[in-house]
């Protein structure tokens, strides 16, 4: 969109960028991303509430793959006792109380990386591009608001910003 | 940050620390001392007209029931100290503390195991054929040193006490915020509670259950046993805790979702813990296939009479809090966590008699009025030591709710 602008609000504390981000949602203003030194759980509490994300996906491929590699190991593990018919002390071929243990195993290895695949499908990595607006303190001691809009808009949404808290409005084009 | 919390440890000095709350307690001490009568005519009548071994088989389990919950909530309160949990205030360890008054009656109670001792243990008839483990099992040198370590914990769980209710330690328990260490005396006499219970408890598993069984060994049996008395401990402050937040005043500490939500969580944590070591346990066993070994599993898991009730301990102490306090929202409702906890204690309760009562009734089950009766003393005199506690909790509940009334409470 010609003529837009990005605003950067910088703030020294969590909860004030949290509360810019639950001003905004009251103004329909959503399309917006934050920098955070740290997980805050305030400003994703906050973002999560515009967003509307609810719980998370990933914990559905956790799920499946768990089961996944249950299943694998039971197969793997009672198949090959099978096939190879080996008496060890005169317990059954298929012993499943030693086979918990690998069934166990299994099923947290699959888990883990269906953990860790989802996670990177979901967020988009890895992203070779640095996101817009980003400066390096927010990786320090700041937290960071981006918000992309008309240059029209610009003064609305700053005020916002500044009642919130925030220390600095950087304004860029975009 | 609310108006009532400490800025600084001046302000959390000044603070009045505890609220008065008014509760029937008169209630609940008629109904412990009416339980206690009922225990001491039981008892009288078990050692009379039925069999006494029954009476002090049920009191060994019973005295280690009792005895470890409140043992092992001072082992939780220690452990949040060392780990500088400071998520509700006063009130998760005023919680944990409050059954503690019952460790002096059990070094009272012992006394009944040197009473029934031949009842009990079956290496006095007949003494177990290596010498040295025969020296070990001599009754004078096991009752001697069982009474001794368990007056060894009682001093250091009433220093304990003593050293977490000083002003200091309370003012530390307000101040989440700060990387404050504990205070020095707590720093010291922690430690020395966690591991005395720890060697202490292991004696006890191997002198006042695995005895009864002398040919039977297990090197984990008593990490393991340690373990599961710390969980019980851990299932009766959750279910003190969604009894007394209805109980209580509203805007009480048990209404903040949190205290709740991390008591489910620890019933959860520490029941996958048993589990492992359960199972780590069995494993052993079961690949070693050794008979003095596995005679002690197979009598109780896989034949009647005790079948039924041993496959009950891993459900109510694993398969169900599990299963049903996997999710937040469970965990957070009173009357689910509440349900699970109580289970949760039937079913360590259960867990002792396993491990006691099979090695001299192998073939029967000894579960009737005798068992009741001891059971309903026992419960009525920790319910009656419990109060002064309860009490006490009560009061910094209602507190600290009032500190942290600005949080979203749980649902109900």
């Amino acid at each position: 969109m010609s003529g837009d602008i990005e605003l950067i609000g910088v703030f020294s504390d969590d909860a004030q960028c949290a509360h810019a981000i639950e001003k905004l949602h009251h103004a329909s203003i959503v399309e917006f991303h934050t920098f955070s030194p740290f997980p805050s759980e305030k400003m994703l509490e906050a973002v999560d509430e515009v967003r509307e994300w609810g719980r998370s996906p990933v914990r559905k491929f956790v799920l499946a793959g768990g089961i996944t590699g249950a299943i694998t190991a039971l197969v793997l593990t009672v198949g090959t006792s099978w096939e190879w018919n080996l008496n060890t002390g005169g317990r059954p071929i298929a012993s499943i109380t030693p086979y918990i243990v690998i069934i166990f195993e299994m099923m947290i290895l699959f888990g883990v990386l269906g953990a860790v695949t989802s996670f990177f499908i979901k967020s988009g990595l890895p992203s070779f591009e640095s996101a817009t607006g980003y400066r390096t303190r927010f990786g320090a001691d700041r937290f960071g608001l981006v918000v992309r809009t008309a240059e029209s808009d610009s003064a609305k949404i700053e005020a916002m910003m500044r009642e919130a808290g925030a220390e600095e409005v950087v304004r860029e084009a975009a | 940050m609310s108006a009532n919390r400490p800025a600084s440890l001046g302000a959390a000095a000044a603070r009045p620390i505890r609220q008065p709350v008014q509760l029937n307690w008169s209630r609940l001490t008629t109904i412990a001392v009416v339980l206690v009568a009922i225990g001491i005519v039981g008892t009288g009548a078990g050692i009379a007209v039925g069999d006494p071994r029954q009476v002090w088989l049920t009191w060994l389990v019973d005295l280690l029931f009792f005895v470890g919950i409140a043992q092992g909530g001072l082992i939780v309160s220690a452990g949040f100290y060392l780990t500088q949990g400071r998520w509700a205030g006063s009130t998760h360890y005023r919680l944990a503390e409050s059954f503690w008054r019952f460790l002096p009656l059990g070094l009272v109670l012992f006394l009944g195991i040197v009473i029934g001792r031949n009842y009990i243990f079956p290496w006095i008839a007949h003494p177990v054929a290596n010498k040295v483990k025969a020296q070990w099992l001599s009754a004078p040198f096991l009752l001697t040193r069982d009474f001794l370590a368990l007056a060894w914990m009682t001093f250091v769980s009433w220093r304990f006490i003593l050293i977490s209710n000083t002003e200091e330690a309370v003012i530390w328990h307000h101040e989440p915020d700060t990387i404050e260490m504990p205070p020095v005396p707590v720093r010291r006499i922690a430690p020395l509670l966690a591991i005395s219970y720890a060697i202490v408890w292991t004696l006890f598993a191997y002198d006042l259950i695995s005895s009864l069984s002398p040919q039977w060994h297990s090197t984990l049996f008593g990490w393991w046993y340690f373990a599961t008395v710390f969980w019980s401990a851990i299932c009766t402050m959750s279910f003190t805790a969604s009894r007394m937040r209805t109980l209580l005043p509203a805007g009480n500490m048990f209404t903040r979702g949190k205290v709740l939500h991390d008591l489910g969580k620890m019933i959860f944590a520490f029941s996958v813990f048993w589990m492992y070591l359960t199972f780590a346990q069995y494993i052993v066993i079961w690949y070693g296939d050794i008979p003095t070994e596995t005679f002690f599993i197979i009598g109780r898991a896989w034949h009647h009479p005790w079948m039924l009730l041993t496959w009950l301990c891993p459900v109510l102490l694993w398969a169900l809090p599990f299963s049903v306090l996997m999710g937040v929202k469970p965990k957070k409702t009173p009357a689910i966590l509440g349900s699970v906890a109580l289970l949760g204690m039937i079913g360590v309760w259960i867990l002792h008699y396993i491990l006691i009562v099979p090695s001299l009734f192998p073939d029967t089950l000894p579960l009737g009025w005798i068992e009741l009766c001891v059971t309903a003393g026992f419960l009525g005199a920790f319910i009656f030591c419990a109060i002064p506690g309860l009490r006490q909790l009560a009061e910094v509940a209602v507190s600290d709710g009032l500190e942290t009334s600005h949080e979203a409470p749980a649902p109900h």
